[in-house]
């Protein structure tokens, strides 16, 4: 029962992405690399699906509170959209080892990040509570600032959506609150909105070239789209520095499987 | 102008996006079942049909945004919408054949 497997892995994956806020697709395309004999390329095109499954539930969420600019997503779409799309068709001249080096290297990027950070992803989001009226999030009035700058960091977070098949929130987030004078809150839904349209534009190009396969795809978006709902309702209940800590330990590990992959003639 | 928002607005995009998500969710569940009792081509297509309105969502919701600031006569960001649009329509000419 391979897809009853695959349903398994796309839940647990969407209920990790969705409680600590990295997004789960990052272990996605590695799992089916390393476990599923899924050659790397065609596991990043087949798990981008999921990336915009996600997507398109989360930001609705978004959406319907009115937190997301959507003006600021459409504006740094232009750049996300031309990053993901241009990589995405550089890949297809990529090898194999290549895309796995680059993949382990991103992982444990990522990985140490975190952990410097002591855990805390989403630490900003308990200093900024936001103001409620009646029930209505209340958004302090703000004016983007520092455009060129926001749209060269979404033409990298796009290039690397198109490259590794991720979201690139943990780029787009920062630059928009720290250097464009975006609310945290704000900044967190836009990127959201901007994922979607992002990894479709990659997506097509995998598709096209045969990189998505539909077989795959389907139990793993349909596990992604039922774990992220449940990890959303968790988020605010439970401890999520140790289910980030857990992430960070698959991250590490799927990492470390990649390099000893790669050593041992990854072309196998 | 960005702190402007119209509730309107964010509702019919939420509202492409809560469709094709929940859309492509049944059709590929349904794909799965299917499959279950009968494999074969048919349920790869149902399957292959959910991954497909999945990759035409995102597409959507930029038109319909698009549409949408025209309809405000925002003409700034009903052209920006029609850039993207019209990256993500040469990113399906792009794709073909590479291996």
């Amino acid at each position: 029962m391979l897809s009853a497997l695959l349903v398994l892995l796309g839940f647990f994956a969407g209920l990790l992405g969705a409680m600590t806020g990295i997004g789960g697709g990052i272990i996605l395309s590695p799992i089916l690399a390393l476990h599923f004999g899924i050659p790397i390329r065609q596991a990043i095109g087949t798990s981008l699906v999921a990336v915009i499954t996600t997507s398109a539930a989360s930001s609705s969420v978004h959406l319907q509170r009115h937190t997301t600019d959507i003006r600021l997503g459409m504006t740094l779409e232009l750049a996300t959209a031309f990053g993901a799309a241009v990589t995405a068709y550089l890949v297809g001249y990529f090898n194999r080892n290549l895309l796995e080096g680059l993949f382990a290297g991103f992982l444990l990027y990522s990985s140490v990040t975190i952990l410097l950070r002591g855990g805390k992803v989403k630490s900003e989001d308990q200093e900024e509570l936001p103001a409620q009226n009646n029930g209505e999030t209340v958004i302090p009035p703000y004016e983007p600032k520092r455009y060129p700058l926001g749209l060269g960091a979404s033409l990298v977070a796009g290039g690397l959506s198109g490259l590794l098949g991720i979201g690139g929130g943990p780029i787009k987030v920062p630059v928009m609150y720290i250097f464009m004078g975006i609310p945290l809150m704000v900044a967190t839904a836009t990127s959201n909105f901007m994922i979607g349209v992002t990894a479709a534009a990659s997506a097509i190009v995998y598709y096209r070239r045969g990189d998505i396969l539909v077989e795959i795809a389907a139990p793993l978006a349909v596990g992604v789209f039922l774990g992220s709902l449940l990890g959303a309702r968790l988020a605010p209940r439970i401890q999520t520095k140790y289910v980030v800590y857990l992430l960070v330990a698959i991250m590490l590990y799927l990492a470390g499987h990649l390099f000893v992959h790669l050593l041992a003639g990854g072309a196998a | 102008m960005s702190q402007v928002r119209e509730p309107a607005f964010d509702r019919i995009v939420a509202l492409v996006l809560r469709v094709g998500a929940f859309g492509c969710f049944f059709i590929m569940l349904t794909g799965l079942l299917v499959g279950l009792f009968l494999p074969g081509r048919i349920p790869l297509a149902i399957e292959r049909a959910g991954v497909l309105l999945m990759l035409a969502t995102p597409v959507v919701r930029v038109l319909v945004t698009g549409v949408l600031f025209l309809r405000e006569k925002d003409w700034k960001y009903g052209a920006i919408s029609f850039g993207v649009l019209t990256i993500l329509l040469l990113s399906a000419v792009f794709g073909i054949g590479e291996h």
